[in-house]
């Protein structure tokens, strides 16, 4: 793969499409990191950005779990928020205003049945701010509803169904990687109509404190996100790209335009960056920045050319 | 070293704080950093510090920053601000940061949250402080003291602990301590001073930083007396700005359980509004 001549990084076109939705570059950030995006304007122009994923919005406020809610752990942490959000009313009537006209929004959508997801959408279809939907299957935390969306094909495939017919607008599912076959799931989303696919959601996981014989978090399971997911994000990412053609957004651990590009050439399409948000408020920049630098280098007139360019053995 | 101004900034910063002195004094490490930009600071707010000093190869673990309350900010001669953190080594990442030496770079986020106002004039200050908490409230004595009657109680387990009440002890105020084993001041809790104090019944507002036994007991003892009482809170918390929701403190509420965010909201709280019974 080596031989490409380095192009100047102004002749980089960056722009990619997720779905349907036009990105001027591949860098979002991730649904639950980035609050409703105000909150990083004194770090980070959010105009720089691919586009943002707004925390899960539910139909109606929901205040989140007790505390300790969250844990660090090995190059990662643990979080059980409980799905703290301000509803689907104040997100369109304070929270989408209050951004750029120039920043792409992606609504991620949560809810406890499948009707609620559905509502939410409704809500949301006719907001122009609103670029497409990231329906949140995958939430290992929350007790009420019980076990999660995209762990069952079958559920999975209802929840599809019913959102897709809840909106025109772009439609990306965001898988639970808690699964056995993450391809089966994938192609369950593609077969029911989805635009695109997002993972991955946190890893299910634990932590205890010995001193106390406790766990470090009130929930007892929490969800696990930071580089120590990453290799298991990849892995995924490239099983599903080679079970669907829908377009893929990778998530999970990306700290650098490195670990971006990691993605990209696994097959996804643009990637999302979580937790780094927390060690750095600027770094979704600096990796949107770091992409185009790094198709430059590599000769890459187009980032999309990176896009499942690996190049592994057969 | 000037006064930096003290209205509440809106703007925190992403910035590097370079290494004046990283030295350990009685049972706490003080570390002095010049932070470039900085314009602002609140009596009571914080940062948050990565755990150690920046280097050539990036560190995933620890992974996440540590919210450090600001002992003492003065505006730096050659511009920013010159800002003293006070910590105990309890972990890895604390153990990283002692390790820092003069001149390396430390990434800091900051200045954050709601700080303590400062008490109407004619009302006394009642600073009550324990353990590392005793950090938060230097920088509240130092501005009240220069108008106001402040009394600073400073509570720990040890002598030792209680190394840096000589910074108090310069100030224009009367500083009473306890220690636990009676190894300096009064032996006992520092609520005891407290309650002394609260005995007259001249108006007062008692400010409080510690541990949650400590500040719980200072807002009942307060409560009674009929004067107002802040906490400054401590949550693990993984951005300091309100968007990961892991800090979130349990409020007393009617209806529906009720949060405030101990990096937005706070750190600083009226004590009657905090749910001490779910607070972890």
């Amino acid at each position: 793969m080596s031989g490409r001549p380095p192009i100047a990084p102004e002749a980089v076109d960056t722009a990619v499409s997720l779905g349907g939705i036009a990105l001027r570059n591949p860098v979002l950030t991730a649904s639950g990191t980035f609050g409703y995006g105000t909150e990083f304007a004194p770090f980070l122009d959010l105009r720089r950005l691919g586009g943002i994923v707004s925390k899960s919005l539910t139909f109606a406020p929901r205040t989140g779990n007790l505390p300790a809610r969250i844990a660090e752990t090995a190059s990662g942490m643990l979080n059980a928020i409980g799905l703290e959000n301000v509803g689907v009313e104040v997100f369109a009537a304070e929270k989408l205003p209050a951004l750029d006209p120039e920043v792409v929004v992606v609504a991620s959508v949560f809810g406890t049945e499948m009707e609620h997801y559905a509502k939410v959408c409704e809500r949301l279809d006719g907001e122009r701010r609103v670029a497409g939907f990231e329906i949140n299957a995958s939430c290992p935390h929350v007790k009420a509803g019980g076990i999660e969306f995209g762990q069952k094909a079958d559920v999975l495939a209802d929840l599809v169904r019913t959102v897709r017919r809840a909106t025109r607008k772009p439609v990306l599912i965001k898988l639970s990687p808690n699964v056995t076959s993450i391809a089966e799931m994938a192609r369950v989303c593609e077969a029911e109509g989805a635009d695109g696919i997002s993972l991955i959601n946190t890893l299910q996981a634990l932590d205890v404190d010995v001193e106390t014989r406790r766990p470090l978090l009130r929930n007892v399971l929490g969800g696990l996100s930071g580089p120590a997911i990453r290799p298991v994000a990849l892995r995924m990412v490239y099983q599903a790209s080679r079970a669907v053609k829908i377009p893929l957004c990778g998530i999970g651990g990306i700290e650098s335009a490195e670990d971006a590009v990691k993605f990209l050439l696994c097959g996804a399409t643009a990637v999302q960056v979580g937790t780094a948000n927390y060690r750095n408020p600027a770094v979704a920049g600096e990796i949107a920045d770091g992409i185009r630098a790094y198709a430059a280098r590599h000769g890459f007139a187009r980032v999309a050319d990176l896009v499942g360019a690996l190049d592994a053995p057969r | 070293m000037s006064a930096v101004a003290t209205e509440h900034t809106a703007a925190p910063l992403r910035t590097r704080g370079i290494v004046r002195a990283n030295l350990p004094q009685g049972g706490y490490w003080r570390l002095a950093l010049h932070v470039p930009d900085w314009t602002r600071f609140q009596p009571g707010q914080f940062v948050m510090l990565s755990p150690g000093a920046e280097h050539a190869v990036p560190r995933t673990d620890p992974l996440l920053p540590r919210p450090m309350a600001v002992y003492q900010a003065a505006a730096a001669e050659s511009g920013g601000c010159d800002v003293e953190v006070l910590y105990k080594v309890t972990g890895r990442g604390t153990a990283l940061l002692a390790t820092a030496r003069e001149r390396d770079a430390v990434a800091v986020v900051g200045p954050l949250g709601r700080g303590f106002p400062l008490p109407p004039p004619g009302v006394r200050a009642l600073l009550v402080g324990g353990g590392t908490g005793i950090a938060s409230l230097y920088e509240l004595a130092a501005r009240a003291s220069v108008t106001g009657d402040v009394r600073v109680l400073l509570g720990a387990r040890t002598a030792q602990d209680l190394a840096i009440a000589r910074d108090f002890a310069a100030l224009p105020l009367r500083l009473r301590l306890a220690t636990e084993d009676g190894s300096r001041g009064r032996e006992g809790l520092v609520t005891a001073l407290l309650a002394d104090e609260l005995a007259s019944r001249e108006p007062a507002v008692v400010y409080a930083c510690g541990p949650t036994p400590m500040m719980r007991r200072a807002a009942e003892l307060a409560a009674a007396a009929g004067q107002g009482c802040l906490v400054s809170l401590e949550n693990p918390m993984a951005c300091g700005f309100g968007v990961c929701l892991g800090c979130a403190a349990p409020l007393r509420s009617e209806g529906e359980r009720a949060f405030g965010l101990v990096c937005r909201d706070g750190p600083v709280f009226e004590a009657a509004r905090v749910d001490w019974e779910n607070l972890a």
